[in-house]
């Protein structure tokens, strides 16, 4: 059993009383206060716009883990879709002919961080065909 | 007016060297530099219903837009989660204390980000949920 802490911190002036949160939680096993103890780390570079899968479920053993995905890009026109499901191919994507959902778009410099039930992919869709690299994380 | 996100990762023994990683982003509106400038703030929910909830509607308008979403589950019971879904698409549980932290693109209306405290009874009590969107888009309405 690992300890691993995760720590959010947000602050924001867009309203007038400005927000500020912070938490940290320890990464435990489903429902369990015992730590999760397998850590996969990966940095991918993608060189076209086919959208593919990023993290299968294959690769994680449990039915409970939490991911984090970047984009290191400082160019603003580099940014990923980002899905789960599972990508069919090189085909279109939210037009309801690849059995994803989209969560979200991550442009230059976002980050993400989420559990995973790890019933489905994650896949991932670049914005243009240059090399474009990802780095993700999957405690579990 | 600038909304900051910052992700600290943090273990001494998930590996044989020990693990940091911390990443700050300011967030921006979709492929610019400039800054997300609405937000609900953050908003507290008692949630009772193993079945799904509305936490957030989508709206269309929002697709192509950025917006970015947080999530906690502030039970201190770690047995009690939230199931999170988009479109019925499970994303993932929200144990007690864990929080998630996403980009939301709303594709379509049926986007919404819905949570259900799927083991939840009448004994096991509330589940505190704490939630804030932050986006663009003038128009953009949620129920939130």
């Amino acid at each position: 059993m690992a300890t691993t802490n995760a720590t959010i911190a947000l602050a924001s002036d867009i309203t007038d009383s400005s927000l500020s949160v912070s938490n940290t939680t320890a990464l435990n096993t489903a429902g369990t206060s015992t730590g999760v103890n397998t850590l996969t780390s990966v940095t991918k570079v993608l060189s076209s716009t086919d959208h593919v899968d990023l993290i299968t479920t294959g690769s994680v053993s449990t039915t409970h883990a939490y991911v984090y995905i970047n984009n290191p890009s400082t160019d603003e026109s580099q940014y990923f879709h980002i899905h789960i499901g599972n990508a069919v191919g090189s085909g279109t994507y939210d037009d309801g002919t690849l059995p994803t959902e989209e969560i979200g778009t991550l442009y230059a410099g976002d980050w993400m961080w989420f559990p995973w039930d790890v019933d489905d992919d994650i896949t991932i869709k670049p914005s243009t065909s240059d090399d474009m690299t990802v780095e993700y994380m999957v405690f579990s | 007016m600038a909304t900051t996100a910052t992700l600290t990762i943090a273990s001494s023994d998930i590996a044989g060297d020990p693990v940091s990683v911390s990443k700050t982003s300011t967030l921006s509106k979709a492929g610019s530099l400039n800054d997300l400038d609405q937000s609900t703030g953050l908003s507290r929910v008692h949630l009772r219903s193993a079945t799904n909830k509305v936490l957030l509607a989508a709206n269309a308008e929002g697709n192509n837009l950025a917006a970015k979403v947080y999530i906690i589950n502030k039970s201190t019971d770690a047995s009690l989660y939230l199931t999170v879904t988009i479109n019925a698409q499970t994303i993932g549980k929200l144990y007690g204390g864990d929080f998630m932290f996403i980009p939301w693109s709303q594709t379509d209306t049926a986007a919404s980000i819905e949570v259900a405290a799927t083991n939840w009874t009448a004994s096991t009590g509330d589940i505190p949920v704490e939630y804030a969107l932050f986006h663009e888009d003038t128009d953009f309405l949620t129920n939130a």
